[in-house]
Parts: C-alpha cells; sequence; structure tokens
C-alpha cells in the first residue's frame, strides 16, 4: 500500500480496500521507522488523525472532495502551517508557530489531503544537499536499499549518502513511502536536485503559476513552491489542484486552462526535443551522460526530431545566480530580528545590539556569510558593478531560452545532477557555497528564466543510486511538459525502491504484504515463462 | 529467472515498452539477490552502448580561467565593519573577509560577459501588470495572536530595548498612554 | 508687473515645461535659475534692500502625506487614527516571513489625483523598490518605496501670501515639485526611559504615504509655511489627505541651506519634528540665521540633520551617522510594475475597467481646486482677492459666507467685512473653528436683514454681534427688543433731540451756514451720542440740514 502512487492509493480509498485512518497510521508508523533519515523534522500525529478521521467521514457518506482526499502528504518545514511549528531548519525560528497557512498548503488542506509532517531542508533553503540545516542532515533512504548496500559493502551509518537539496527531507519522505506527496521549494534546483537524487518526479511549475503566499522566501524573483510524487501523473494532479492566481500573491498569474488527466498515449513523432550543448559541463559523470544519451535514442527512435542546440551563458548562470540569491537573500533576512517573532537574544543594552547578537545566535555561518555578501553587492558603490550586471547576464539568459524555444524547440532535455548522491562524507569535504555553485549548475538557469522544469528519474547508477533528467519547458506550458516526462516514464522502467527491498536491518518494513503477495508473484512469473 | 531477463532485456533496449509496475513486494530473498546481480549486469551492459550523436561526449566549458579575473578588491577591516553594521551580523571579521573576498572573487565572472546594449532584468514579470486591490477592510484586529508570537511584549506593546533615538513626533494622547502603561506596569 | 510676470511664466511653463521661477519682492532675491533640460536664464530683478553678498536662504521641502484611505497601502488593515495598540496589525504589517504586499487601488488613485492637481506629469509605468535599515519602528527591516520610477515627477503649485499693510496684498509664487512617491509609513516607537526600554506600536505601519518633494524654490519660512498651507487646502479639497500636522497626517521636514545669490548652493541641513504650519516658519528661519552666523564665524555647516524644539525654537543636532547610511535599494521583486492608463482607449483587452486606474478619468472627476475656487468668488461675488485668499484659507469660512448670502439680500462685498472681520475676528481670539462658532450663518443674516432695513445702526448692529456671540441661544431680534437697541426713527423725538443739539450748538451751526458742511458730522455725532447710537442717521442728517440751512 505504501509503495503505490498517489493515483493509485486513491483508487484504493474509494474501492474500500483501505481506509484513510488506516492509511494514516501506516504513514505514521513508516515515519517511526525511517528516523535513521531525519527526513521530518515534525510529526503532526494529532491532526493528520483527525483529518484522517474527517475523510474518512466524507469516504463513508459518499462524499469525498477529490482524488486527494484522504491522502496524506509532507510539507518542507519553510511554508507556513497554521499551529505547526516552521522552522525553515533554522534557530532562529526553532519555536515559530505561524498564525497561518500557506496557500498551497491550505488547497491541498482544502481537498483533503491529511498533512503528516514538515520536513527537514538546509537552512532556510540555502544549500544543495540538506546537511546544512539546525536539526541534523537528511539521509537518502537509498543508502538502505539493496542496490547500494551491496555496492558499498560497509556499515550504513558510515557511508550514507545525502538527499539532496535543500527539499532533501520531502524528497526522502516521498522515497521512504511516509507519503504520497510532498512539496518543496525550488530557487536554484531544490526541488529538482533530492527529487534526481532520491529517485523521485520532482516537478518546478513555471513562476507565478503557484501561490508564494505562505512559502517563507529564499529569492523571490525565483523562488517556486515545487511538488514531489512518485509518479508523472501524480505531479500533474497536485498541479492541476495548486494552480491559479492568488491574490494574496501580486506575483501570481491565472493558470494557462484547467489541468485535466494527461493523455495516456502521448505521441512525440512530431516533437523536437532539444539538447543543449552547454549542459554537459565539467564533472558530469559517465553514467549520467549515458542515460541521457539512451532517452535522446529513444525519442530518436519514436520519431521525435533530437537536435544539438545552445544556450550560450549556461556558464555565467551560476555566476548571476550567486549575486542575485545573496543580495535578495540580504534583504529577506533583514526581517529576522527578534521583535515580532523567532528567537530573540537574551542581550539587552541597545536595540541594535540586541537585533545583532539575536542575528549571530539565530543564523548559521552560510546564512550570515550570505547576507554579508549581498549586502556588499547592494552598496550604492557597487551596484551598479554588480547586481545590474547580474540583471543583464539574467536577461541573456532568459534570451537564450526565448530564442531556442521559438526557433521550433518544444523541450530541451538535460541531466539534472552532475551525478548521483555523494556520500555525505564525501560532500561535507567542500564549503556549502562551492558545492551549491557545482551542484546547481543545470538546474538554476531555469528558475533565472521562470521556466517549468521536471526531474524523472531514470535508472540506478552503478553504485545503485538514482540518476534522473531533466526537461525544461517553455512558459506556462507545464501540461505538455508533463506529458514529455510521462512518456519518459513509461518507458525507462525505473523502479521504485520497494522492489529491491532493504538492507537486512530494516526488511521488515515491508513483511506485511510479503507473504500474501508472494503467491501472486510467483504465479505471474510462471505465467511468463 | 528466465521471465525477469526478458523483462529487463525488453526493459533495456529501447522498445518502447509500458512498464508495469508493480504494487508490492516482489521478490523474495534469493530472488532479490538475483535481481541484484541481473541488475548490475544489465548496467554494465547499458553503459557501453553506442552515444547518442545529438548529446556532446566532452564538456563544453571550462570555468572561467583565474588570468581573465580582475584582481579581487582591497575590502578593508572598515568596510567589513560597515557591511556588518548595515546588515546587523558579525562575522568574527577575519573569517568574514574571506568569505566575502571569495564572493566578490567568484561574481567577477560576470564581467567577461559582454552585455552592451542589454536592458536589465530585475524580474520575469517585467510583461505582467499589478494586481489592485479594493480598498476594504478584511485584516487586522489580531493583536493577541501577534503578540503570542513576540518573547516581550508589555501590554499590547512589542517591546524593544531603548534604542538610537529618532526625535519622534509623540501625541498628547500617546502621552497619556505612556503614563497609564507605565503605572499599570508600577503596580505589578 | 509681478503679477504679468508670474502669469507669463506659467504660460510657459504650461507650454513646455520650462520652469521660470520669479522671486519678485523684498526679502527673497532672485536668483539664476536654469533647468536641466533648457538653457532659461531669468534676469535677476533689482534687489530691493540687500547687497549682493548678503547671504541668503534657500529652503526646500519634503513631505510625507498620509493617505486618506480604509486600508493600508500594501494590507487590507484599517486605517484609524487612535485604536487600541497593535489592534489595526495584520500578518503582513507585522511582517511574518511568507506575507507578501498586495497594493491599494485607493491609494494609486490619490497619488494621480494629487499629481494633477499639482501640475505634474503622471508615469505610465512605475515601479516599487525596498529601502533598507534596522529600526524597531520597521518590522521588516526595509521600507516599500518608490525610488526609480515614482509615480508622477516635474510638477509646479502655485500659492499665494498675503503681504504688505493689513495684509490687503496678494502675492504669487511658484514651487517646483520634483516627484510624489508611494511609501510605507513606519510604525510607533514610545520611548519608556523609566523602565529603559522602548514600546512598539505597529498600527501605523504600512500606512500609505505620498511623500512630495518641493524644490528649494524658497527662501525663508514664511513662504515654506504658505507653500504648505496652499498643500493642505489642496489635499483635502482633493480628500486624498486630511492634512491635519498635529495628528500627524502631514509632516514637513525642511532641507535649509545658505548661499549668496549666484554662488552655488550651500551645504544644506535637514530639520525635522516640524509639528504645526506656525512652526516650520520659526524653525526654518531659526536654522538660516543659524547658519548664516555659522559662516560669519568663519565656520562650515555640517550636512546633519537637526530636530526642531517647539519650547526653545532652535535647532538641535540628532545623533546620526549619516555619513555611515547605506540604505541599498533594490527592487521590490514582489510587486510588478504598476501601470495606469491614460484614457479607456489605451485598456488592453481582457482588462477589467474598474481593476484599472485611468487618468483620464481621474482628471475629470478633480474637485474645484483652491485657487480656482478663490478666483470663483472673486468674479461671482465681486469681493476683493485677500478677502477670497482668507476665505478658502480658513476651513468652512467659504460655506459659512455663502450660508449667509442665501439669507440676506445685502451685497456680498458688505457682508465679507462682517465674516472675514467680525466673525474671524472672534473666532481667532478664542481660537474657535468655523464649526464651533456660536454664532449660525442664519443668524448672522438675520441680523444684517434688521442693519440692511434700518432697524438698528452698523454701530449698533457690532453690539448686538458681541451679545449674539455671547448668548448664542438669543437671536438678534430679542436682544434688540431687549436692550432697546431699535433704530430711532420717530420724527417727532427725533426733531427734539436735533433742536436741543441744534440750540446748544449755535457756533457749529453757524459754521454750516457758512459753507463748512463738514461740521454738520459733529453735530451729527452728538445727536447720535444723545440717542446712544440709535438714531436713524439719514433721518437725523437730512433733520440736522433742514435745521442749519
Amino acid at each position: 500500500m505504501l509503495s503505490l502512487t498517489l493515483k493509485q492509493v486513491s483508487l484504493a480509498l474509494r474501492e474500500g480496500r483501505i481506509s484513510p485512518t488506516e492509511l494514516c497510521r501506516k504513514c505514521l508508523n513508516r515515519i517511526k521507522k525511517t528516523q535513521h533519515l531525519n527526513a521530518f523534522l515534525s510529526v503532526t500525529e494529532d491532526l493528520a488523525l483527525k483529518q484522517a478521521q474527517e475523510a474518512e467521514a466524507r469516504l463513508l457518506q459518499g462524499t469525498p472532495k477529490g482524488p486527494l482526499d484522504g491522502i496524506p502528504f509532507a510539507v518542507k518545514d519553510n511554508f507556513c502551517t497554521k499551529n505547526v511549528k516552521t522552522t525553515c531548519a533554522s534557530r532562529m525560528l526553532r519555536d515559530y508557530t505561524p498564525p497561518y497557512n500557506a496557500t498551497v498548503v491550505q488547497k491541498l488542506l482544502d481537498h483533503g489531503a491529511v498533512l503528516v509532517g514538515k520536513t527537514n531542508m538546509d537552512e532556510f533553503a540555502m544549500g544543495s544537499g540538506s546537511t546544512d540545516g539546525a536539526f541534523g542532515p537528511v539521509r537518502n533512504p537509498w543508502s538502505y536499499a539493496a542496490p547500494y548496500r551491496e555496492h558499498a559493502g560497509a556499515a550504513p551509518d558510515s557511508d550514507w549518502v545525502i538527499a539532496g537539496g535543500s527539499s532533501g527531507g520531502s524528497a526522502a519522505a516521498v522515497a521512504s513511502f511516509t507519503s504520497y506527496l510532498a512539496l518543496g521549494s525550488d530557487t536554484g534546483g531544490s526541488t529538482r536536485n533530492p527529487g534526481a537524487l532520491c529517485g523521485v518526479v520532482a516537478l518546478k511549475p513555471t513562476y507565478g503559476l503557484l501561490s508564494r503566499h505562505g512559502l517563507i522566501p529564499l529569492v523571490n524573483s525565483m523562488d517556486v513552491p515545487g511538488i514531489m510524487t512518485r509518479s508523472v501523473s501524480d505531479a500533474a494532479i497536485v498541479l492541476g489542484i495548486l494552480q491559479g492566481l492568488d491574490i494574496r500573491d501580486s506575483t501570481t498569474v491565472p493558470a494557462p486552462s484547467p489541468l485535466t488527466e494527461l493523455p495516456e498515449d502521448f505521441d512525440v513523432k512530431n516533437m523536437c526535443i532539444g539538447i543543449p550543448k552547454e549542459y554537459h559541463a565539467p564533472g558530469l559523470s559517465e553514467e549520467t551522460l549515458a542515460q541521457w544519451s539512451h532517452v535522446a535514442d529513444m525519442f530518436e527512435r519514436a520519431g521525435a526530431r533530437v537536435e544539438l542546440v545552445s544556450l550560450p551563458h549556461t556558464q555565467y548562470s551560476i555566476v548571476c545566480y550567486r549575486v542575485l540569491c545573496h543580495a535578495e537573500v540580504a534583504s529577506n533576512m533583514a526581517r529576522f530580528d527578534g521583535l515580532e517573532y523567532g528567537h530573540r537574544s537574551q542581550v539587552d543594552s541597545s536595540t541594535e545590539a540586541m537585533y545583532a547578537s539575536t542575528r549571530h545566535e539565530g543564523f548559521a555561518d552560510v546564512v550570515r556569510g550570505r547576507i554579508l555578501s549581498g549586502n556588499y553587492f547592494l552598496l550604492k558603490q557597487n551596484y551598479q558593478h554588480y547586481i545590474v550586471k547580474a540583471q543583464k547576464v539574467r536577461r541573456l539568459i532568459a534570451n537564450d531560452f526565448k530564442h531556442v524555444f521559438s526557433s521550433g524547440v518544444d523541450v530541451l532535455l538535460t541531466p539534472t545532477t552532475l551525478t548521483d548522491a555523494a556520500r555525505y562524507y564525501d560532500f561535507t569535504q567542500e564549503d556549502n557555497q562551492t558545492r551549491s555553485a557545482q551542484e546547481d549548475v543545470f538546474t538554476q538557469p531555469v528558475n533565472m528564466a521562470g521556466l517549468p522544469a521536471v526531474s524523472v528519474p531514470t535508472a540506478l547508477s552503478r553504485r545503485g543510486l538514482p540518476i534522473g533528467l531533466q526537461l525544461i519547458g517553455p512558459a506556462l506550458q507545464d501540461k505538455k511538459l508533463l506529458s514529455v516526462a510521462q512518456w519518459i516514464e513509461q518507458r525507462v522502467g525505473f523502479r521504485s525502491i520497494s522492489e529491491y527491498g532493504e538492507s537486512s536491518e530494516s526488511k521488515q518494513l515491508y513483511d506485511e504484504n510479503y507473504k500474501c503477495n508472494l503467491e501472486k508473484v510467483r504465479n505471474g512469473l510462471k505465467v511468463f515463462s | 529467472m528466465s521471465a525477469f531477463r526478458l523483462f529487463a532485456t525488453r526493459a533495456f533496449c529501447g522498445v518502447p515498452v509500458k512498464s508495469v509496475r508493480p504494487s508490492v513486494n516482489l521478490v523474495t530473498n534469493d530472488e532479490q539477490l538475483c535481481l541484484q546481480s541481473r541488475f548490475t549486469a544489465v548496467t554494465r551492459l547499458f553503459s557501453s552502448r553506442p552515444h547518442n550523436s545529438k548529446v556532446p561526449q566532452v564538456a563544453t566549458w571550462e570555468p572561467v580561467p583565474q588570468d581573465q579575473l580582475p584582481t579581487p578588491p582591497q575590502i578593508s577591516a572598515d568596510l567589513v565593519d560597515k557591511l556588518e553594521r548595515l546588515a546587523l551580523v558579525d562575522f568574527r571579521t577575519k573569517q568574514g573577509l574571506a568569505c566575502l573576498e571569495k564572493a566578490i572573487q567568484f561574481a567577477d565572472q560576470l564581467h567577461v560577459v559582454d552585455t552592451s546594449g542589454v536592458e536589465p532584468m530585475d524580474s520575469v514579470l517585467e510583461d505582467r501588470t499589478l494586481y489592485l486591490r479594493d480598498d476594504t477592510v478584511t485584516e487586522g484586529d489580531c493583536a493577541e495572536e501577534l503578540l503570542r508570537l513576540s518573547k516581550n511584549t508589555v501590554e499590547e506593546y512589542f517591546v524593544a530595548p531603548p534604542g538610537k533615538k529618532k526625535t519622534e513626533y509623540i501625541s498628547f494622547e500617546t502621552k497619556v498612554l505612556i503614563i497609564m502603561t507605565v503605572h499599570y506596569s508600577d503596580d505589578e | 508687473m509681478v503679477v504679468s510676470c508670474v502669469a507669463a511664466s506659467e504660460l510657459l511653463y504650461r507650454m513646455n515645461k520650462q520652469i521660470i521661477i520669479l522671486y519678485p519682492k523684498n526679502l527673497c532675491i532672485i536668483r539664476r535659475i536654469s533647468t536641466t533640460s533648457s538653457q532659461w536664464h531669468v534676469q535677476p530683478q533689482p534687489r530691493a534692500r540687500s547687497a549682493p553678498h548678503h547671504l541668503v536662504g534657500v529652503v526646500g521641502l519634503e513631505i510625507h502625506a498620509q493617505v486618506n484611505s480604509n486600508t493600508k497601502l500594501f494590507s487590507s488593515s484599517p486605517v484609524c487614527f487612535s485604536a487600541p495598540p497593535n489592534s489595526l496589525v495584520s500578518f503582513f504589517d507585522a511582517s511574518l516571513p511568507g506575507t507578501l504586499p498586495v497594493l491599494n487601488r485607493r491609494c494609486v488613485e490619490a497619488a494621480v489625483m494629487t499629481g494633477l492637481a499639482l501640475n505634474c506629469t503622471i508615469n505610465r509605468k512605475s515601479l516599487f523598490d525596498r529601502k533598507h535599515y534596522f529600526y524597531a519602528d520597521l518590522p521588516a527591516g526595509y521600507q516599500i518605496t518608490q525610488q526609480r520610477q515614482p509615480i508622477a515627477v516635474d510638477g509646479m503649485m502655485t500659492y499665494s501670501r498675503l503681504e504688505g499693510k493689513k495684509g490687503s496684498q496678494v502675492i504669487r509664487r511658484n514651487v517646483r515639485i520634483k516627484q510624489i512617491q508611494l511609501e510605507q509609513d513606519s510604525g510607533k516607537s514610545l520611548h519608556d526611559d523609566v523602565h529603559s526600554q522602548t514600546l512598539i506600536d505597529l498600527n501605523r505601519a504600512g500606512v500609505g504615504l505620498m511623500e512630495l518633494v518641493m524644490e528649494p524654490d524658497m527662501s525663508c519660512g514664511e513662504e515654506a509655511a504658505a507653500a504648505v498651507r496652499e498643500l493642505q487646502l489642496i489635499l483635502q479639497a482633493l480628500g486624498t489627505c486630511q492634512g491635519n500636522m498635529s495628528e500627524g497626517q502631514l509632516r514637513v521636514d525642511a532641507n535649509v541651506s545658505v548661499h549668496r545669490p549666484g554662488e552655488p548652493l550651500g551645504i544644506r541641513t535637514e530639520v525635522k519634528n516640524i509639528n504645526s504650519v506656525r512652526y516650520l516658519a520659526r524653525a526654518i528661519d531659526y536654522e538660516i540665521q543659524r547658519q548664516i552666523d555659522v559662516l560669519q564665524r568663519g565656520g562650515t555647516v555640517q550636512n546633519e540633520t537637526r530636530a526642531y524644539d517647539s519650547k526653545s525654537g532652535e535647532t538641535i543636532p540628532m545623533r546620526d551617522k549619516e555619513g555611515l547610511q547605506d540604505y541599498r535599494f533594490m527592487p521590490e521583486p514582489n510587486l510588478p510594475p504598476l501601470i495606469v492608463y491614460e484614457d479607456n482607449a489605451s485598456l488592453p483587452t481582457g482588462i477589467d475597467a474598474c481593476q484599472a486606474v485611468v487618468v483620464q478619468k481621474i482628471r475629470e472627476g478633480l474637485p474645484e481646486l483652491p485657487s480656482v475656487k478663490r478666483d470663483r468668488l472673486v468674479q461671482t461675488y465681486g469681493i476683493l482677492p485677500e478677502h477670497s485668499f482668507t476665505l478658502v484659507n480658513e476651513d468652512g469660512l467659504v460655506e459659512f459666507f455663502e450660508a449667509v448670502l442665501k439669507a440676506t439680500k445685502k451685497e456680498p462685498r458688505k457682508v465679507i467685512g462682517w465674516v472675514t472681520n467680525e466673525l474671524l475676528g472672534h473666532l481667532k481670539q478664542k481660537d474657535m473653528s468655523v464649526a464651533e462658532s456660536p454664532i449660525s450663518p442664519l443668524a448672522l443674516a438675520e441680523l444684517l436683514e434688521l442693519q440692511e432695513t434700518g432697524h438698528i445702526s452698523s454701530s449698533v448692529a457690532k453690539q448686538v454681534f458681541q451679545e449674539m456671540w455671547r448668548s448664542s441661544d438669543k437671536s438678534p431680534l430679542h436682544i434688540i427688543q431687549e436692550q432697546d437697541l431699535g433704530l430711532v426713527s420717530d420724527a417727532t423725538q427725533l426733531h427734539k433731540i436735533c433742536q436741543k443739539v441744534v440750540d446748544l450748538h449755535p457756533d457749529e451751526v453757524n459754521a454750516i451756514r457758512s459753507g463748512n458742511k463738514k461740521v454738520l458730522n459733529k453735530l451729527m455725532g452728538l445727536v447720535q451720542k444723545e440717542t446712544k447710537g440709535r438714531a436713524d442717521p439719514l433721518l437725523v442728517r437730512a433733520i440736522l440740514q433742514e435745521k442749519t440751512s
């Protein structure tokens, strides 16, 4: 049950094969069993059960609210959830409980979904490994799956791999079956990166399509709420519910059309798939390259036109991103002073002193460093030289995409990350900034231009860890993008983690369905041979 | 075993086959190990396939070489002090300086890009118009909820330490309020 | 010559936005002004008194006017002058993370209206920015304002002053408006020195402000005060701001410097904490003098911020590290550009007409501005410009005046004196507003009717007025009857009294008979004394003339 897709479990609920409260309890138990992953910062057990009971009542009456009614979901801890702690994995907001729900969270709740908890992340979404939060790093569930364990050999606790970031907790939650969908945020790849490393579908919609009201911002002009699910059609269902104008967020745009079901048999014959040559960046692993090539082949064999294109300013994107990101961070973090909410220092001699020490105590080095450099770039004497220059480069990057899409290309196919997930030990050898610069190279140009992009898991690497590929589409063509993504998903045969089982320590997780289904499977195999 | 091999081959030879995703756990322990070895065999097979001609086989760019970058500016400790004061974050000066210099050096790569004649883009929404809201009251009146979030409040006020005084106009009514507040606190 | 110069300059201004400033009188010296877009030069007129090397003041103003709206600029919490602390605060106003600004259409309309009334160019597209600094009453650590591209620019306002003896000359001057921008107000911090803490009330945080910048075209406190007074009247007429300085709805900071005419402008200081128009004039004059003194002593003026202390009448330096401040302006990423449309025709398809702000519509709906009103009153009622100025300058006085006119047949020119002298004089003495007047327009009209129809003489009328002021429940007629102030028109009685006077003053009678008609007035005066001013003067004159012929 736990490893089903959202669509499948929703059907199971409506057919009465399982009840919402049972499902909720299963997920909550699973969360307890996967505590070692540190994917959750808070688990809303009582709230979830209450919501599940309400969903159950509705189902019994025959009035479910839709495909999400009774479905457990998780939310990254930078989305405001009313009366539920929202920390952004920072000491600054360690005890902060917002008095309102983020719009996207509210929409999910309005559709009957059940909130099981808030997921772990990098502090204030700064990072690409989910290793820099104040409450510990997130472990990639694939660290405990058989393929990796076979390869690694050593004990799981010493060489587990990162989940990616900054929405690592959400990706780990979906990948380890504690929830059927999870919300992340994507500023430079923070949803797609962990999605690829944890082997789940990760969608970053067009900028402005989903409301940011209630999403604690990193970079307002690039942030987008991200959707993580186990299948592309799940992501489409969720997108259809979440998209649309929100008067509380002046940067939202009306949805181009209501999202109906994705076509089952999407035809790629007349499509043009672009391969941007700059996306073979230094450091790209051989395996990821092979995957990229393989999927390109698949398209060609199906009759699509695959073309090499160029996005010439790609390599400067990360620099541009760095400058603009730091500037906005410096600004957005100015509100954290301990006066109205959040951590407050005991230092009392003057307002300035209190602010300064509150911010010292509440922010980690990573955050403070970015605030400092952001303020440097914003100084009157530097503004033209750095900020305006970066804004110009941003336009060049956005124009690169515009040019490519207006010359007949329908979608772009690229890798999502340079390699599969790194070991925590290796990842933390470099500092946060350097790591981000490397890891975000394929994902953040998309945020610069505000375009939609989705990462689809395609295969496991030699080390037994997922590799994902990214599709990028023109603005507001999220539906077409997902259709193409589904096409890939149907053909690559990526297996869910459940199919590999886990190392002996955590094998009992699947015992509930194990025995009764084994017979069925053996019979099935007999039929085949 | 054979069934699996068939399945695997079909999946990985690029023939469009809609993979049946089993909803339950498939295998026994033994079968699991078999799957594993089968899997690794498949991967090895997979990575020796011919490369798609459209996908570049080698990296198509290199990071900007050091000599093309301008020399990093000398940042005085004074400037770091000023920044720390403007931003109200302290950064243990030496570390702060190093971190800042690194960031600036990285950002200097921007200057190798030719942006003549390019308009700066501050948002992807520059072609959108701003939504204008009606002038009707729908918020406010939640003092209790807000004050609950703060660690230091007095009556219905947020409390800050004595700050640098901006000479602020205080109306008569407000002066009375202060006196009342002070008296009230004294009574406790 | 003065008037025609001003009229010509206004014409030129309207033609092509070239700005010519004239300072035509005594204390204020004409400077050579060249605008950035043209090379217009104004020939300096001969200065009345000062020598060429004399230091003179240069005054610009930075005015913050609270927009008169139901809700705040970016959130829909209420705007209200006094309310329990923090009760008018929304999540956005308290800067709770994740909240976003949503612009209030009313504030945009108010800014456009104000811009049009001040002859500004309305920017079709304007942008919002963040201005960063830390202060306890600024929860987000930044203020949202319009630094790069404000909503209105390049305007001009004409204001008037009363000068000359008895304030009987109306002098018109112009001041350029550099720009009008929309921005957020901050909260209030109340310093509690007893407990060594600061109490923060965010009720005012986020209220919409229009910041108006007036170029340094003024030269002394009086001019600045007159300009601000005119602005108050304009804003009140538009309804975009209530303009009450004591309630903080209108806040004025003055930028003051001194220089020798023809030389570059001197270092300026900013003077803050001015709570009334009167204090504004005093603060500026003090500061000009202070700077002159400093320079004459051989010192230099510091570029600093000073606070006005109304008790001592001085400006005091504020503890402000101006040199180390850098606001690090940045575009506000959560607000796309603000577009206003010229007319309905330029509205893009698909846009809701009531969503958009259309300049033409606002222009057509502008109410009568004070300057137009003054001219209209002069035209309609034939009153003098200075009377018109006084009428418009006082809240409610025009309405009072017009109400009186409706109820009496008396000519406006005869009524105006009563309103601007008697009524206003009494009100000013008691520091009362027109609305608080114990004498209603109808009552005054009744009194004037009685005088007009000959029931009482003018001097008696004044007496009755005083009585009416004291006991507002008594009607004029009542008072006249009560105190027997009615005009004596009984011919017989008058004859008797006149005869008596004539008999007592033979010399005067002789003088009249021999041609000195003016002496008749003396006799009349004596008769009036006898009758305690109640004699009908026309009748008395006639009788006396008869008796002395």
